[in-house]
């Protein structure tokens, strides 16, 4: 590291240049991240910036920092944004809740954060310039030996509040043991030789309905027959609606009883039967 | 003047592999399939053996339509199949496949973190297929492959971290220079995870919930045709070459041999990946699909604990051994 | 994944998987089934249903084959001739002469029901199977055509090594015995 005075801004060098070009274009794809109306797109262009910063740090001879900065941004976190836009919702075209309505507050809030990272950088490393040309200052082995030197306090304190989130996570995501969730109605294969649950809207539920849950006397549970039921049965079946206690000649179908309902106020299959 | 034209060699070679290899790979994996299930596999292109199927599917793709859908965001979409292919060129730049300088397209001081950072990058092109194309079946496919990247990338990032470890430098010709052969024994399980979730990166049969052809038609690509569709395909068998040679240098000790490691290096390195194709074939062939619950379970319940006793192993043998 | 559904004879975790490498590993080095058609014809098996054949000398249109056809897939036209008195003096005879036998290969089932009724043996199979057309009117097949391949069609296979021995021989035999025996009866009664 040398000082300023041996630099100038005047006759920049190639990685200068570069570095500024690709800051250029960091920052036009973070300001479209925010400003696109396209949710998707906007994590996109998220992409472009994180890569952009990850080019800048391969700029400054900061390798690792650089691959790292890929491996977890744009492999796992752009990833993770990405399934969650896919699993709320993530339209093609615009969203138009996309906009938030105080954006001038953001902006002041975006600002105001800007101003002071950039402050505290500039006044943190004010005249200290990275020799490019010689030993890369942020290889490997370099960043290995200044974290685990220097900065060992901060890297277990950061291990720590990791942790911390992960046993926290763990904790919202168990189930509470002491309510045993019952299982679903309609699961399959559950209690293998059970009896079919009755459904009331299946007319054709077999003999495991009609010898047992509707007794033939017609004093049971009036079902009203389905209303897509076929004419032809509604025709033939019932000759005679309103006696009551005649069972139908369609014996599979206990559901369809004349029991107390007298042909007037029907179904259209019932009525065609009890008319005639 | 030299330099440059050194460059652009190394370059040429790098990407006269790119675009072989993973032929090489999938004509092997017609043939070898074929076989493995009492067929011949393509007889026909080529005269001898079908030796041209691959080259006669690339016409077929070049010729064929390019559509967008139209109700698809149409940037996206078709930067897609770009977005998917490019990490794995990348990522062939930096496999040494024998000794010294000379036999690495570029050495990259953090070479671990490179390869995978850009291996995960390239999983993007399948989700932004996946949202881009406008259709349930791609979105279907889009969010098991992040769900998958997700479960995946931990795992593998360990098991190479335990490699990192044993060797005490992430640069890939570093770790095959403090290459011994008993690392074998000794990081077997790390290998097995690596290229269990390698697999289940790279979409592979038995892990291809993704691209569940019987259930979501072709999972993110499914509205692809013509080139764009070659490319997703050519990124996944880049891909298997790239897994293949990474498992190759990072576990299974490079250009190390038997003998002849000084002239035949690369030779070496060649079989082993090879051969690691070739089991990457016969586990397609061999089992079936697993369901997306048991994809879930088989990374976080077996590969991440295996992966952690991995690295407590190689911790425990690297203290007692230095 | 489903520990309760493993059987019990696998001990050693992971042995199941082993045996499916094994499997399919072992097929890869046995050889393919795979026939090359167009290369290699087909070694059929006997009494393929290729085709059917007509030997139109035996056939005296009666008929029965078209009305049996469960698809109604054959075609027969005929006109009657008279036939001059064999002798001086006897009556002539009347003879049915076949002008058209088509069949419509696109209508057929290859049931072989016309095969068996027929009572004169005028149709047979033939394992002759290319005769694909472009145009599914020139499926129907006229007499030349389905003459042609009566000369495709096979010897009939012998009989398996345990088989019951064929009735026109059995009946023969039969005779043939009865015959002796009666033979030897009135020799007796001679004698």
């Amino acid at each position: 590291m040398n000082l300023a005075a041996t630099h100038g801004f005047l006759s920049p060098t190639g990685v200068e240049i570069a570095f500024l070009l690709v800051g250029l274009v960091t920052l036009g794809a973070a300001v479209v991240t925010v400003t696109t109306p396209q949710l998707v797109h906007a994590a996109l262009w998220l992409v472009v910036a994180l890569g952009g910063l990850a080019v800048e740090y391969l700029l400054l001879t900061a390798e690792f920092i650089a691959w790292v900065q890929v491996l977890i941004y744009v492999g796992s976190v752009v990833v993770l944004l990405l399934f969650g836009l896919m699993l709320t919702r993530a339209p093609i075209g615009r969203s138009p809740d996309a906009d938030s309505g105080n954006r001038w507050a953001a902006l002041a809030v975006a600002v105001a954060a800007a101003a002071a990272l950039v402050w505290v950088v500039v006044d943190a490393f004010r005249t200290t310039w990275i020799d490019l040309a010689g030993a890369a200052a942020g290889s490997t082995e370099a960043t290995g030996a200044s974290l685990f030197q220097n900065w060992v306090l901060p890297f277990e304190a950061l291990s720590v509040l990791l942790l911390a989130a992960l046993v926290g996570a763990i904790v919202l995501s168990r189930k509470a043991t002491t309510d045993p969730v019952p299982p679903p109605l309609n699961s399959r294969g559950v209690g293998g030789g059970s009896r079919p649950v009755p459904d009331p809207s299946n007319e054709c539920t077999g003999p495991a309905e009609q010898d047992g849950t509707v007794p033939d006397d017609g004093s049971g549970p009036t079902r009203e027959p389905r209303s897509d039921a076929p004419p032809g049965r509604g025709k033939g079946a019932l000759p005679d609606d309103g006696t009551g206690s005649t069972p139908d000649l369609n014996g599979s179908v206990p559901g369809v009883r004349s029991g107390t309902a007298p042909g007037g106020g029907e179904k259209p299959a019932r009525q065609e039967g009890g008319t005639r | 003047m030299n330099d440059a034209l050194d460059v652009a060699l190394r370059l040429l070679i790098v990407f006269v592999v790119f675009l072989t290899f993973p032929l090489l790979v999938g004509q092997t994996e017609h043939k070898v399939m074929a076989h493995m299930q009492g067929r011949l596999g393509p007889m026909y292109a080529g005269g001898f053996h079908g030796w041209a199927q691959l080259v006669a599917d690339g016409v077929k793709f070049a010729q064929k339509e390019d559509i967008v859908p139209a109700g698809a965001d149409r940037r996206v979409f078709q930067l897609a199949p770009a977005v998917a292919l490019l990490p794995y060129l990348l990522v062939v730049l930096v496999i040494p496949v024998g000794p010294g300088e000379g036999a690495v397209g570029q050495v990259v001081d953090a070479g671990v973190f490179f390869v995978l950072a850009v291996m995960g990058v390239g999983v993007l092109g399948s989700l932004m297929a996946g949202w881009a194309s406008a259709n349930k079946f791609s979105l279907l496919g889009g969010l098991r492959t992040a769900a998958q990247l997700l479960a995946y990338e931990l795992p593998m990032l360990l098991t190479a971290a335990s490699v990192a470890m044993a060797a005490g430098t992430v640069s890939l010709p570093g770790i095959l220079d403090a290459f011994e052969w008993w690392w074998l024994p000794w990081q077997i399980v790390g290998a097995v995870v690596f290229f269990v979730a390698g697999l289940a990166e790279l979409q592979r049969p038995p892990f291809d919930m993704p691209v569940a052809d019987s259930e979501i038609i072709f999972g993110a690509y499914t509205e692809y045709t013509g080139l764009r569709f070659a490319l997703f395909l050519l990124a996944e068998y880049a891909g298997i070459v790239v897994l293949c040679g990474l498992t190759t240098v990072l576990f299974l000790g490079g250009w190390h041999g038997p003998f002849g490691a000084d002239g035949l290096g690369w030779v070496w390195t060649l079989l082993k990946t090879a051969v690691l194709a070739f089991v990457v074939i016969w586990l397609r062939v061999t089992y079936p699909r697993l369901r997306e619950d048991q994809l879930q379970k088989l990374s976080w319940t077996l590969l991440v604990p295996l992966s952690l006793a991995q690295i407590a192993l190689t911790g425990i043998v690297k203290v007692v051994i230095s | 994944m489903a520990e309760s559904h493993r059987p019990a004879r696998s001990r050693v975790p992971g042995s199941g998987l082993a045996k499916g490498l094994a499997v399919t590993l072992r097929t890869m080095t046995r050889r393919t089934v795979t026939e090359q058609y167009p290369d290699v014809q087909p070694d059929l098996p006997p009494r393929s249903r290729g085709v059917i054949g007509l030997f139109e000398e035996n056939c005296t249109v009666c008929m029965l084959c078209a009305r049996e056809c469960p698809d109604w897939c054959i075609y027969i036209d005929s006109h009657k001739e008279t036939v001059p008195a064999a002798a001086p003096g006897g009556r002539e005879r009347s003879r049915n002469v076949l002008d058209r036998f088509a069949i419509d290969f696109s209508l057929c089932m290859y049931c072989g029901i016309c095969i068996e009724v027929c009572p004169f043996d005028a149709l047979f199979w033939s394992p002759e199977f290319e005769y694909a057309e472009t145009d599914i009117r020139e499926l129907t097949h006229e007499r030349d055509k389905l003459r042609e391949w009566m000369w495709t069609v096979p010897a009939p296979p012998g009989l398996d090594p345990a088989a019951e021995e064929p009735k026109e021989i059995a009946a023969a035999r039969k005779t043939a015995e009865k015959l002796a025996a009666a033979q030897e009866r009135t020799g007796e009664g001679d004698a």
